[in-house]
């Protein structure tokens, strides 16, 4: 025994008499290494178990039918999200509150219901602030008081005249909000049409939707074409911005006679001098009509949302977020896309409801130039439809020239799959990736929400391309499915959720889970059926949040599980033929 | 004289070894975590008196009862409703009868499995009142998986048909 000792003992001292210079130096490598992956290890933003199941499916389903799937926020035998939770003042703080709607949003952007006391709240002035870029010009702040006397103009004026359903064809500007708000005040019902429609598209929708007076910008529509196509067009509203108001927009053209009352906004408010506060009364306030359409001038489907949709909705968006990533008072909320998506303006609404301020640019809409359209400003927060990410992505990846950049693009891309952003390391210092300039001030953007609307052939974002999105624009990414009957969207990916190759790379990536206002189904088709191997079907939405209680989204999605995650590929049927292969994954 | 040391020793290529194998293991990719699969959703399902019966808890069969056409999936209690329990005689049988007035005996079971349900018409206000609060507590604790149909109804005979 003792022999072996002596003779290990003897080759240890063997071994270590070889010790030299090279030996502490790389004594010396491998303690300073070890120290700096201690010193350099964080936790990931948050737990990966929690992403590996997401959505709740219930115990039981029906034979044909997948199980219900919800968000955890509203876990199967409770009820789902039906509204915003709205407390009078002086209302103690666990009390439930009612669901509310658009006026209660107004109040509260007002101030008249002040914000809840949230430890994360940030200091609010007392109301939201909204503001409008105009193009090249200066951002101009708009008064919360002055806009609440527009809508008590409009919507006495609009009152009035009998009207019940008024078409909004604005893009998106501060008039679009106030006419939207008078319609809940005042009784009518807003339809609200995609801007830079054709003319004969326009009659078209307004005939369908059976509009009785129209909110427009004077000069966009001809209003003798209009006013002979919609028989029951009885009052017409202009809105004439600043450098235009020296001309008279009064005069009505031949052949219209007294049918048509056309007045101008601006001369509206400053005649009116009668009381200008906001009636108070509670009954229901009417439904908003929205238009689902491809591209202007393709035919559109009309969809009437009640009030409880809209602020379902919105109070499922804001709760979708974890509570130190919310929208506050500190944020700066840019709509990249129309108000008339109603996933832009539920979340528009959603930080009205937060006191953010809002700056809202009248050229967005589906295919803009994130980085132009935010030249002037610079927003924490944003909505863009599932082109612009597609269009930024684009344009950055090709503008990443030289292998540096790449480099630091892979190093950026293996930090953020292990689960961290941002992404700001020693090494990054030294060599950045490419940045996409978004805003001028670089870095402020801090939430990106992409919006791809289900049946409408927009360009699919792999995960992949979420992920060098996230590195572009250095924010976190939001992918959510919105669709036609479906207030808000019907699913949201994580904020927290930063994996990659989850899913095919020419295909879409997954959606996360239902917002907490929706529960989902997948129902058999004929192509599709659901087995235990996983759940397989068309996409049945159901809940507070959907028009008409129930609706069906026309595309399949699928379940399959493969190793250890669910998904579901989304086969589009275009009328019996099978178009392009989707992906969505729903994790369970 | 000076002897150069030279950089390769064994104790230099430990150590050298040494660090390239914890670089390595910094820079390898992680695995994702991953969960154990979920047990698939049960399939709510139309039974008949006989289908029912084998779903007494014996030969690893869950242990199911009905209550007022409900089918109620009670392997969680299987110490009380599975075999050699006190209340084995619900398995896989209508138990509205036997919770309505409190006995767990066999006369309060239906015989004839092929044989129209129990109506409980002769039942009083307060059994009634008994099996309502029994039907509560089986809502609150246990998953409905189906519900019971006499043999010979209609809605037995579309769920024969859809197999």
């Amino acid at each position: 025994m003792a022999g072996i000792f002596n003779q290990l003992d003897a080759q240890i001292a063997e071994l270590l008499a070889g010790w030299n210079i090279y030996s502490t130096g790389l004594l010396v490598g491998i303690v300073v290494f070890i120290g700096w992956v201690v010193y350099d290890t964080q936790d990931a933003d948050t737990h990966p178990l929690l992403l590996a199941r997401q959505s709740q499916a219930s115990y039981v389903r029906q034979p044909g039918e997948s199980a219900i799937y919800r968000s955890p926020e509203a876990p199967h035998g409770y009820s789902l999200r039906t509204g915003l939770a709205v407390k009078p003042p002086g209302a103690p703080m666990y009390s439930a509150g009612r669901d509310g709607d658009l006026r209660d949003i107004w109040r509260r952007v007002t101030g008249e219901i002040p914000l809840e006391k949230n430890a994360n709240a940030g200091v609010s002035s007392g109301t939201a602030k909204i503001m409008t870029v105009f193009g090249k010009e200066e951002i101009t702040e708009h008064d919360v008081m002055e806009i609440s006397k527009e809508i008590s103009v409009i919507g006495q004026h609009l009152k009035e005249h009998n009207a019940k359903k008024v078409a909004i064809y604005l893009p998106n500007s501060v008039e679009f909000l106030s006419s939207l708000f008078a319609g809940a005040f005042y009784g009518f019902s807003p339809i609200l049409i995609p801007y830079n429609q054709p003319h004969s598209t326009l009659i078209e929708l307004l005939i369908q939707t059976g509009a009785d007076s129209l909110i427009a910008q004077a000069g966009s529509v001809p209003l003798d074409e209009v006013s002979k196509g919609v028989s029951g067009l009885r009052s017409v509203i202009w809105t004439v911005e600043k450098t235009s108001r020296h001309m008279d927009w009064n005069e009505v053209p031949e052949g219209i006679g007294g049918k048509t009352d056309v007045s101008v906004w601006h001369e509206l408010v400053s005649e009116r001098t009668g009381s200008l506060q906001l009636p108070q009364d509670t009954e229901k306030a009417p439904n908003v009509v929205f238009l689902w359409q491809e591209a202007p001038g393709k035919p559109a489907e009309i969809v009437d949302f009640t009030q409880q949709n809209i602020s379902a909705a919105t109070g499922a968006l804001i709760s979708a977020l974890p509570v130190p990533q919310r929208l506050s008072p500190t944020d700066t909320f840019f709509p990249g896309d129309t108000f008339t998506q109603s996933y832009t303006l539920c979340l528009t609404l959603a930080a009205l409801f937060s006191h953010s301020t809002v700056v809202i640019n009248s050229v967005a809409g589906p295919g803009i130039d994130l980085r132009i359209a935010t030249r002037l400003i610079a927003p924490t927060v944003a909505v863009v439809s599932a082109e612009t990410a597609a269009k930024l992505h684009d344009t950055t990846t090709t503008s990443i020239t030289g292998s540096l950049k790449k480099f630091a693009h892979y190093l950026e891309t293996r930090v953020l799959t292990s689960g961290k952003l941002p992404t700001d390391t020693f090494l990054t210092r030294l060599n950045a990736p490419t940045r996409a300039s978004i805003g001028t001030t670089p870095g402020k953007l801090r939430l990106l929400f992409v919006s791809e609307r289900s049946g409408h052939n927009t360009p699919p974002l792999s995960s992949e391309d979420l992920s060098d999105l996230r590195i572009y624009t250095k924010a976190r990414v939001i992918y959510a499915l919105t669709a036609a009957k479906v207030a808000g969207a019907v699913a949201q990916t994580n904020i927290y959720d930063y994996r990659r190759g989850t899913t095919p790379a020419n295909k879409h990536c997954h959606f996360g889970i239902p917002l907490s206002s929706v529960e989902v189904k997948l129902k058999d088709t004929v192509s599709h059926k659901t087995t235990d191997d996983g759940p397989v079907g068309e996409i049945i939405v159901s809940g507070p949040a959907v028009a008409g209680g129930e609706t069906e989204l026309g595309v399949d999605g699928t379940y399959h599980e493969e190793s250890e995650r669910n998904h579901a590929n989304m086969i589009q049927v275009l009328s019996g033929k099978t178009t392009h292969l989707r992906t969505f994954e729903e994790t369970v | 004289m000076l002897h150069r040391a030279s950089p390769v020793t064994p104790v230099n290529l430990i150590l050298l070894s040494l660090f390239v194998f914890l670089v390595y293991l910094r820079l390898k990719p992680a695995k994702p975590q991953t969960l154990p699969r979920a047990p698939p959703p049960t399939v709510f399902r139309t039974f008949t008196p006989p289908e029912l019966f084998p779903y007494n808890g014996q030969n690893d069969m869950p242990v199911y009862l009905a209550v007022r056409g409900r089918v109620f999936d009670v392997t969680a209690g299987r110490n009380f409703y599975g075999p050699g329990g006190p209340y084995a005689n619900f398995a896989g049988r209508d138990a509205s009868r036997g919770l309505a007035c409190g006995s767990f005996d066999e006369d309060m079971l239906t015989k004839d499995l092929d044989g129209p349900l129990d109506t409980l018409s002769d039942l009083g206000e307060e059994q009634f009142e008994a099996l309502r609060g029994w039907e509560e507590r089986f809502s609150e604790k246990y998953l409905i998986v189906g519900k019971l149909v006499p043999v010979g109804s209609e809605e037995a005979k579309a769920a024969a048909a859809r197999k």
